[in-house]
């Protein structure tokens, strides 16, 4: 088989069995992996109705035909389950090498089910699979369990330098273990699954660690047709400047340009701008701070990752990080204004396993509720003004459900509801906004309010793109590029890397080379829009209703940036519209049919 | 000809050992590549497979790269009984690097997009 395995790893964590299955054929066809097959198994396995941290809950490792082939920047790996935080349907996508080495063990999925009676972690090395005891690991942070885990590894394997460098290990850190609700799944030590908190189903599944050695190879249906399309398009991105741009800044080229025009999430949203940070808005300053190398992913030529250190005697070690959002969100957010600061919360939430966007969000609204008077100090047990230290403590509060860490780690809702005011928590369907301020660009609005996982920013793009600066085309566009990046997730292609009309090019491009089945660019549109569609029958039967389509208050009444308010409700009309949903949101017979989705939509439309 | 390896501009992706296996075996297998990629924190090592050695050497020991200390193994070019890379993963057959043919044409040079490794004369 070309591209897939056909393989599915199924491991039952409360009987400790795992079994291979066969991946049906329909699901490579109509939903290629990654996120679409994530979404179709979780829609055909688990009711949506259900406790998101409870056994009967799955936790899919998903990765793409195009994972581990070689195809630039398409190496990534998706992770799917319910969402703790949002209820929704969840795909978080990660980089690293963890996708590649679940490849190249022989399997396109990994399915996670029911809950180990004691912690485990487990090896993957090609078809050889063991659950092994995790008590010692039980803990421990992030990057200490992948140590820790290679050591254990080497001995009990006899693996050389060579293949415990090579290995892919995906983890949770202490918040994961402690079922914050916005833990993240870590890899490779600062690759995260980072939105919506799965890091906390794999916890509520005891599950501390999943590590794979993978040494099969990945089949190629055109290899001669295929390396030339590479070629080709490495020559594209060298004189369009694309390589040398994403290699040398990475994402740290936008937190400047972010905060330059007064679009950048500050101080809980309440402004588009922080005057300290104004020093970061030339990438080179950042660069000369704290880069130590450029870090790539595996298989991507650009290599926009950067490993990073500062002087500071407790962090020793270099880390990745952090990205732009983080420094929007730990960082402006939180009113911190200097890089050592949001590199030091960026890499404990690394450690801690924490979702670092939702974090920066809960955390600037503790800030916002001390500063209004909300919450009183002898709750916390220190001040937390916008731009303290102490927001340090607080993250590890959080992670390890101490003090008022207990009531944060249920979520920023729970947070501002326990005081008053539930309108400072600056979130979507749970899930905290990211960086970009939503005020500075109306389409963002939209994008964060309608994306069915909750309060992201990789499920569309950034309206000031090429093509998509003009309010009458918003709509529109934010429509396609959602179809396009759910197709896109299930390659699995990065979505920063590839932009706009690419998502759809490259991946069929690519798709056809790998596979040999013919992809055309306007079907693979039409595929995005089923998973769209299947993802927002799922969040329907778990709850998640149109009135959620909505963004905070502030974002919706208070002109904060740029004197300007986001017109949802005009927006929404518009956008249901060409979605082929009625009024309230709710997909209308007639588009199900097209897209092949009557019988899902029953009982529900 | 020779291909010289640049590591401090190596980003550690890998698209060398697909090149490789790309060319060598028509499929995408990092184990069955002629070029590794060693993955460090302060820098990442391309190290080409050299010839083949029957037995494991005792003299290991560490280099010092960039103030860091280097396992020599993992620098050592050799294809060698103590080490899991330069070795078909299913029959243990040694490899070694052929410049991809004569005139040589190495692909990993060609995929290297920070252009760590470069084909030179001499």
């Amino acid at each position: 088989m070309f591209g897939w395995h056909g393989k599915i790893l199924r491991i039952d964590l409360s009987e400790g069995k795992s079994r291979v299955e066969e991946t049906p054929s329909s699901l490579m066809r109509d939903y290629i992996g990654g996120r679409g097959m994530g979404a179709r198994l979780l829609f055909d396995e688990i009711d949506p109705s259900i406790d998101a941290l409870s056994p009967e809950n799955k936790l899919i490792f998903a990765t793409g035909p195009l994972t581990g082939s070689g195809a630039p920047a398409a190496s990534r790996f998706i992770v799917s389950a319910k969402s703790p935080l949002s209820s929704c349907v969840s795909s978080p996508c990660c980089g690293g090498s963890f996708g590649a080495n679940l490849k190249y063990s022989g399997y396109d999925l990994l399915i996670f089910e029911g809950k180990s009676p004691h912690p485990v972690y487990v090896t993957l090395l090609n078809e050889r699979v063991e659950i092994l005891d995790a008590s010692l690991l039980w803990g421990m942070a992030s990057s200490e369990t992948e140590e820790a885990i290679r050591k254990e590894m080497r001995s009990k394997y006899l693996l050389d330098t060579w293949a415990l460098n090579a290995m892919g290990i995906a983890d949770i850190g202490p918040a994961g273990e402690n079922l914050v609700r916005f833990a993240c799944i870590m890899s490779d030590g600062g690759r995260a699954a980072g939105r919506s908190g799965l890091g906390a189903v794999m916890g509520s599944k005891n599950l501390k660690a999943v590590a794979a050695l993978g040494t099969r190879h990945v089949n190629i249906a055109n290899v001669q047709g295929f390396r030339k399309a590479v070629m080709e398009f490495y020559r594209e991105a060298r004189e369009n400047g694309e390589l040398y741009k994403r290699r040398r800044y990475g994402t740290w080229s936008l937190p400047g340009r972010a905060n330059a025009s007064k679009s950048q999430a500050s101080f809980n949203f309440r402004e588009g701008y922080s005057e300290a940070f104004a020093k970061y808005e030339d990438p080179e300053v950042i660069r000369d701070l704290i880069r130590v190398r450029d870090e790539a992913c595996f298989a991507c030529p650009f290599a926009c990752g950067k490993r990073s250190r500062i002087k500071d005697p407790d962090f020793p070690l270099t880390a990745k990080g952090p990205e732009h959002e983080t420094m929007a969100l730990l960082g402006t957010n939180c009113g911190m204004g200097e890089m050592e600061d949001i590199c030091r919360a960026n890499y404990l939430c690394n450690d801690l396993g924490m979702d670092t966007i939702t974090a920066g969000a809960v955390v600037s609204c503790a800030m916002e509720l001390f500063m209004e008077g909300a919450l009183p100090e002898k709750d916390l047990g220190y001040p937390l003004e916008f731009g303290s230290r102490n927001m340090l403590r607080l993250l590890k509060e959080i992670a390890l459900r101490e003090g008022l860490g207990e009531l944060i780690a249920e979520g920023g809702i729970a947070l501002a509801t326990r005081y008053g005011r539930p309108d400072l928590y600056m979130g979507v369907k749970g899930m905290g906004i990211p960086a970009w301020h939503p005020q500075a660009f109306d389409a963002l609005g939209l994008q964060y309010a309608t994306c069915n996982t909750g309060g992201s920013h990789t499920k569309a793009t950034m309206p000031f793109y090429e093509g998509r600066k003009d309010p009458a085309h918003f709509v529109e566009f934010t429509k396609k590029d959602q179809d396009y990046i759910a197709a896109a997730d299930s390659g699995v292609l990065c979505w920063i890397i590839y932009h706009g009309p690419l998502w759809g090019e490259k991946l069929a491009e690519w798709l056809t080379y790998v596979t040999g089945m013919d992809f055309a660019p306007e079907a693979i549109g039409r595929l995005g829009e089923r998973i769209w569609n299947l993802e927002r029958l799922f969040n329907m039967r778990s709850g998640v209703m149109g009135k959620d389509d909505t963004l905070p208050p502030r974002i919706l009444t208070e002109p904060r940036v740029k004197n300007r308010v986001v017109h949802l409700d005009k927006l929404l009309v518009q956008y249901y519209e060409l979605r082929g949903w009625d009024s309230s949101g709710v997909p209308t017979r007639e588009r199900l049919q097209m897209l092949g989705l009557e019988k899902e939509g029953e009982g529900v439309i | 000809m020779r291909i010289r390896i640049d590591h401090k501009v190596c980003t550690g992706c890998k698209q060398c050992e697909i090149a490789c296996s790309l060319a060598h075996t028509e499929t995408a297998a990092p184990w069955r590549s002629r070029i590794r990629v060693f993955l460090g924190e302060e820098f990442c090592l391309p190290v080409i497979a050299g010839p083949y050695t029957e037995a494991s050497c005792n003299s290991k020991g560490t280099l010092v790269v960039e103030g860091v200390e280097v396992d020599a193994c993992v620098v050592c070019r050799a294809s060698c009984p103590m080490k899991s890379v330069y070795k078909e993963p299913d029959t243990a057959i040694p490899l070694k690097c052929d410049f991809c043919g004569d005139p040589p044409d190495p692909q990993c040079v060609k995929w290297c997009a920070p252009n760590a490794l470069t084909l030179v004369e001499g």
